[in-house]
């Protein structure tokens, strides 16, 4: 082995150590860096509930894609509230549903069919007349039931850029009937607080400015103008509008898998990932000897690289995701296989063995690529159509298409074109060729 | 060199038998959906140790259908299944109480909620967290998901198509597009009559079951396609059947070599859920095995053989067209 070619060699099993040990630790020389352990694991693996929650209007008329929004947000306040934080809650426009899953936590006495039902309920937003006297431990004003406005008083709320002051505020829409209760309690509490209620729960305490009268309002925010004030307006808009949605959401798919049953399905399809890799690594070698080997080394580059972009992209692995992470194991090697037989057939039709690998690798690229890119075909529109545990199978095929790509035409050819000089690595036998057969048709 | 093109009718008859079965096992049961597409409610709940004895299995499920009905007053189905627990270090096995409810009497929160304290109660369930699972879903769901998926299916199938018509130019590239395609539609009936014959569930894993396989069969195709191709430049004059022949042949290890490495995953994978009592993972590698044993077989016997006929009959029809013209 000559130097440079040594240093190819070493340098690249060198980085798959690195990065194994990145993916197995999860820091390195005391970076941290994302290793399996920050990989997600879907409710299927973790245990948990999963609901989605449509919504249904009174006319059966879709749902607009602001008031799902406006939903999602509350959603996430209940969950809050509830100290659920580790949740995923998504807004499917289209199909009108917003789907929540909340996985299982440790030692945690969690009735997911109750906490569905709670977060489902439509928020009750209330305007209230308040005492000021009475304030909580947190120095919030506590509701009084003298009831100004509810949620179906409100027409539309949005976050707007105030005018007049500078800054944003949010903007009110109310019914005429509201516009009339609005005028007549604002009038008669100028400078004084009215605060907005959810659930009980303080979101806001203006003061009035002056009487209102017709079916808008502002409320304008204190503080400094600037982003925060943007998104402040934002939430608050999304709250009230929540309290006035025209629909209802109802549960109408509810999955829930104990955390014992995920578990164990997680260890099962480790252990099957461990083995289905030795078995792959040994059917390697056994068939094709050198080259096999070093495809086995490039096999292992292409499963931490996998676990990496899996724990790197926050994508959550359920379990036809972990099929997919297995059954890429055996489709890595794919590439490899159609290289190594075209090598063979190169040695077989009296190439030298430098001339062979060259030949080989070249004349093998199209038959590689054009493979990896009909499955890679596959996995993208599985991705497109698919919903969470199919997503989740696609991404994780459609990823290692790609490294296979990369490690097999890459890694693959870097490593066997640097010991092929070496003296021990010249027999023909270890590249699965018999020396005794003549030209043959493999 | 074996001649693999003149054997073609045996391998579209080997075909044929499985297909048919198929067809005759869904004429006589019909496809198995899933509670995803059908819609429905399934509950799954720990029973305890012992209380399932062989003598009282039936007797002991008949009870507790006739309890939930009572309860809701809904028709219920109950199975006893056994599960495993192989977090621990003594793998040890458990069984689940299954009530399923149809879906034209898909449970609402309430009623789940309702159904499962009854059950804990009335038979004394003592394990922690009784309920292992549940799944309710309204079958127009199921339908939605059912349409995406065959749109899914036909999308990946047209731009595959367009792929293979634009790579393979040199072979003529639609009618190869075609004929791969052809191979595909092969391995779906084979793995639909698998799915038919035992009675696997249809869900979601279903749909993603097929379109690996869509990928992967034009894999195989694509393999014995690019050395087609190659010939096609090196040997101009030896006539179509030979060359495709001799293709098959060359690239014969290649194409086992790159299935067998993906059936010894898939396999274990199988292989690990059916020791375990894993049904979801079960269910969806094993129609995978299927499907990617047929995407080799019929990447050699069906699709390759398939195009050879086409292009040969369309050389017919120009030769005898000659004549006519003289």
């Amino acid at each position: 082995m000559r130097g440079s070619n040594a240093v190819k060699f070493f340098s690249i099993l060198l980085i798959i150590g690195i990065l194994t040990w990145i993916a197995a630790y999860g820091s390195i020389l005391g970076f941290e860096i994302p290793g399996v352990k920050n990989i997600r694991t879907g409710i299927d693996i973790q245990g948990g509930v999963d609901a989605r929650l449509y919504a249904v209007t009174k006319d059966n008329s879709k749902a607009k894609a602001e008031d799902l929004d406006a939903a999602r947000i509350i959603i996430g306040k209940r969950l809050d509230s509830k100290n659920i934080f580790d949740r995923v809650i998504t807004v499917d426009k289209e199909k009108g549903y917003i789907l929540v899953q909340i996985p299982h936590k440790k030692g945690e006495a969690f009735d997911p069919q109750k906490s569905i039902e709670e977060i489902g309920k439509t928020a009750l937003l209330t305007f209230q007349e308040v005492d000021e006297s009475k304030k909580d431990t947190n120095g919030n004003y506590l509701p009084t039931d003298k009831i100004i406005l509810e949620g179906s008083d409100v027409k539309d709320a949005s976050a707007e850029i105030d005018a007049e002051n500078g800054g944003y505020c949010v903007a009110l829409t109310l019914t005429s009937e509201g516009g009339k209760k609005f005028s007549e309690a604002t009038g008669r509490l100028i400078g004084k607080p009215i605060a907005i209620f959810m659930d009980n729960e303080l979101i806001s305490a203006p003061n009035v400015q002056t009487q209102i009268t017709g079916t808008s309002a502002r409320i304008t925010l204190g503080g400094t103008a600037g982003d925060e004030q943007r998104d402040e307006a934002k939430n608050l808009a999304g709250l009230i509008k929540s309290g006035s949605l025209p629909f209802k959401l109802e549960a109408r798919q509810v999955n829930n898998i104990s955390p014992t049953l995920g578990s164990n399905a997680l260890n099962v399809s480790i252990n099957a990932f461990i083995v289905a890799l030795i078995l792959i690594c040994l059917f390697m070698i056994f068939y094709y000897r050198l080259p096999g080997l070093i495809a086995s080394i490039a096999l292992v580059l292409h499963t931490v690289l996998e676990l990496l972009a899996l724990s790197w992209t926050h994508i959550i692995v359920t379990l036809p995701g972990i099929a997919g992470l297995i059954l890429t194991v055996g489709m890595a090697v794919d590439a490899n296989v159609i290289i190594f037989e075209r090598i063979k057939d190169e040695i077989k039709n009296g190439k030298t063995l430098h001339a062979a690998i060259d030949v080989g690798f070249k004349r093998a690229f199209s038959a590689v690529l054009d493979s990896n890119i009909t499955t890679l075909i596959s996995a993208v529109v599985l991705w497109k159509f698919g919903t969470g545990p199919i997503q989740s199978f696609a991404y994780t095929l459609g990823i290692g298409v790609v490294l296979s790509f990369i490690t097999a035409v890459t890694a693959s050819r870097i490593m066997l074109k640097s010991i092929q000089d070496i003296e021990v690595a010249k027999h023909h036998w270890l590249y699965g060729v018999s020396m005794r057969g003549g030209k043959a048709n493999g | 060199m074996v001649n693999l093109y003149a054997k073609r009718y045996y391998f579209f008859i080997l075909s044929a038998i499985i297909i048919l079965s198929g067809v005759v096992m869904y004429l006589v049961e019909g496809f198995n959906l899933d509670i995803e597409f059908e819609g429905g409610t399934i509950i799954e709940m720990r029973a305890n140790d012992k209380m399932f004895t062989e003598a009282n299995t039936q007797e002991l499920q008949t009870k507790i259908e006739d309890f939930v009905e009572k309860t809701i007053n809904k028709p219920a189905k109950v199975q006893k299944s056994t599960s495993y627990d192989v977090s621990g270090t003594n793998t040890k096995g458990f069984d689940i109480i299954t009530i399923s409810i149809g879906s034209e009497n898909t449970l609402s929160n309430d009623e789940l909620t309702k159904v499962e304290e009854a059950v804990v109660k009335e038979f004394k369930l003592t394990a922690k967290d009784p309920v292992v699972s549940e799944e309710s879903v309204e079958p127009f769901i199921g339908k939605e998901i059912m349409n995406n998926g065959l749109k899914a299916v036909a999308i990946a199938f047209v731009l595959i198509v367009l792929y293979v018509w634009y790579r393979f130019k040199a072979m003529s590239g639609l009618s190869a597009g075609v004929f791969a395609i052809v191979g595909v539609l092969h391995d779906l009936l084979i793995m639909l009559s698998v799915y038919v014959i035992f009675q696997i569930p249809l869900n979601e894993s279903f749909i993603a079951a097929i379109l690996t396989v869509v990928g992967y069969s034009m894999n195989d195709t694509v393999i014995i396609y690019d050395r087609i191709r190659e010939n096609n430049r090196l040997l101009r004059k030896v006539p179509l059947p030979e060359l495709v022949n001799d293709s098959i042949i060359q690239t014969l290890n290649r194409s086992i070599n790159t299935v067998v490495t993906s059936l010894i995953a898939i396999t274990t994978v199988y292989v690990f859920a059916k020791i375990n009592g894993i049904n979801s993972m079960e269910q969806f590698s094993f129609p995978l095995i299927v499907g990617i044993a047929a995407g080799c077989y019929s990447s050699i016997f069906i699709a390759s053989p398939l195009y050879v006929m086409w292009k040969e009959s369309q050389k017919k029809k120009k030769v005898s067209g000659k004549p006519a013209k003289a």
